[in-house]
């Protein structure tokens, strides 16, 4: 009876402090979220560079001088890269403004638009605004960029503040993380303290192995879309930083949905530009059959053809079995993630779901062996 | 008046062994440490304490590692406490145990229980594998000391088994 009243004690007392917990995290959030999210993302950078590292440690027996050689060669690739990158495009850029005046640029548009509203097919016609020509469309596009110019430059101020902030996040977790760990794992009661030691090991593996998987596909993305850049210049396209175009696209490719089409528009751009003038690009036809001016829709083509091969055989493969979750599952992450964050839920939807499948797994061990501990 | 700058500025330079530097030390299981290794091990390992009648770990429960006593005294046990516990070691400071669920995912085959307040230094096989990326050589040091181990062990049980079987067979001639 004494028993009984004291599970009643205690279930009022846990309901209480369950009401009181999440009042306070509903409160408190707004202020943290920003500060969680940083912590989330520089955990995840630590984790990719984590063995490095830890490799370079122990070959210079300096913890410090590890991480500060790793951070400064990431940030040192990620320099040549977009140095490069913004050097190489802006060369493109200014060839192409010799090239090409304001006045041919204009009719040019106005050519292709004709041409390609000629060119498609009758009951399709109908579909495409009668708004306006290209041209016209192209200036209201850019007077809108400039009116957004004061955003925009706020919104770059806080991204660099939030990078920074990930970068210094990121060389303390890397310093300190072994101790942080075992500093985490002090605070589990001895009862539970071999059981938090695995959870936490089975975590950072699932959580490494699938940063591991994406990298791969990622890479693999941007190999197959370099492949296909390459059988597009065979075919006449014309096309100029291949290596950057693929790299690129590997990385968007991270950003489930979205990055597929975030790789395609440097390609497209670029075969534009290189284009512009040509005629045979101008008049080219996609299998001789549908129109696709500079090569517009041989590219998009290409890339969902990657997207394609990426998606149903490589990420499901690679991704799928990093984290030992069924095909099926990782989709369901992914709506989910994508309709409570957007893409950055989807981006965190598959370690998210990898995690929670630990955490399960270990209370279903914890549970089965509860009388052991 | 003495200065109390420089042994100020150089302090630690010249300090002692830690405590628990001292306790691994005396642990076969890292034999062949240098005190730089016995540094870094020191990093590794985790300090806990139990209370008298504390359950370090109980039989047939899953394993994750060794312990090593820093303080205090470890029984350990085959059976239950409520009349058939057998008694199979009382293990004090220096003394380690549980060194097996380092190579293996079998659970533990004995209980171990503190018989008074004790401190003990925790080394599992997530901390074995951590040091196998960043320090092979002292992880490679732990593996073959423990399988060295293991066969001086499997030689003396060999011995053992042997001595039984000529006494048995010494028994049954004269009885004959």
């Amino acid at each position: 009876m004494k028993n009984q009243q004291t599970d009643y004690f205690q279930l009022i007392y846990r309901l209480l402090l369950g009401v009181v917990g999440t009042i306070f995290i509903w409160f408190i959030w707004p202020f943290v979220s920003n500060v969680i999210l940083m912590l989330v993302f520089a955990f995840l950078f630590t984790t990719v560079l984590l063995s490095s590292v830890d490799n370079l440690e122990r070959k210079i027996h300096s913890r410090g001088i590890s991480v500060l050689l790793i951070t400064l060669g990431v940030l040192a690739g990620i320099g040549i890269f977009i140095g490069s990158f913004i050097s190489q495009l802006s060369a493109q850029a200014t060839e192409f403004s010799s090239r090409v005046d304001p006045t041919t640029l204009t009719s040019e548009f106005k050519a292709l638009g004709e041409r390609f509203m000629d060119a498609i097919p009758g009951f399709a016609s109908g579909m495409v605004s009668s708004g306006g020509d290209f041209a016209s469309t192209l200036t209201k596009f850019i007077n809108t960029v400039i009116d957004n110019l004061a955003s925009l430059a706020s919104a770059v101020g806080s991204f660099v503040l939030n990078v920074a902030m990930i970068l210094i996040f990121t060389i303390i977790l890397l310093a300190e993380y072994h101790g942080f760990r075992k500093t985490l794992v002090g605070y589990v009661s001895n009862k539970y303290f071999e059981v938090g030691l695995r959870l936490i090991f089975n975590i950072e593996k699932s959580v490494s192995s699938y940063l591991r998987g994406q990298f791969l596909s990622a890479a693999s993305v941007a190999l197959m879309s370099v492949i296909g850049l390459i059988i597009l210049n065979l075919a006449g396209a014309n096309l100029t930083l291949i290596v950057f175009i693929g790299i690129i696209a590997g990385l968007a490719n991270l950003i489930p949905l979205i990055g597929p089409f975030v790789g395609m528009i440097p390609a497209i751009m670029i075969a534009f530009m290189n284009n512009l003038g040509n005629e045979q690009a101008v008049a080219h036809m996609l299998f001789g059959v549908l129109p696709s001016p500079f090569f517009i829709f041989d590219i998009i083509l290409m890339f969902i053809l990657v997207q394609q091969i990426e998606g149903n055989l490589i990420t499901p493969t690679l991704v799928g079995k990093s984290v030992g979750l069924h095909p099926m599952l990782v989709m369901i992450a992914l709506i989910i993630g994508g309709t409570i964050l957007g893409p950055l839920g989807m981006l965190f939807a598959v370690p998210a779901t990898g995690v929670l499948k630990v955490i399960f797994q270990e209370i279903a061990f914890v549970r089965r062996n509860a009388h052991l501990l | 008046m003495k200065n109390a700058v420089w042994p100020n500025l150089f302090r630690g330079w010249n300090r002692a062994e830690s405590d628990t530097v001292y306790t691994l030390r005396q642990v076969p299981v890292f034999k062949g440490f240098t005190n730089r290794e016995f540094n870094e091990l020191e990093k590794l390992v985790h300090h806990r304490n139990y209370s008298l009648d504390d359950f370090v770990f109980k039989n047939r429960a899953p394993g994750e590692g060794m312990y090593i006593i820093m303080n205090g005294e470890i029984k350990i046990t085959i059976g239950t406490r409520t009349g058939d516990e057998n008694v199979l070691a009382n293990l004090k400071k220096g003394d380690f145990f549980g060194e097996l669920a380092l190579f293996d995912d079998e659970p533990r085959s004995a209980n171990a229980i503190a018989i008074e307040d004790s401190h003990l230094i925790g080394f599992f096989t997530a901390d074995l594998i951590s040091l196998q990326e960043r320090n092979p050589e002292m992880a490679n040091k732990i593996l073959f000391n423990l399988g060295g181990m293991l066969g001086e062990r499997l030689r003396s049980t060999n011995r053992l088994l042997i001595e039984a079987q000529k006494g048995s067979d010494s028994n049954e001639e004269s009885a004959d």
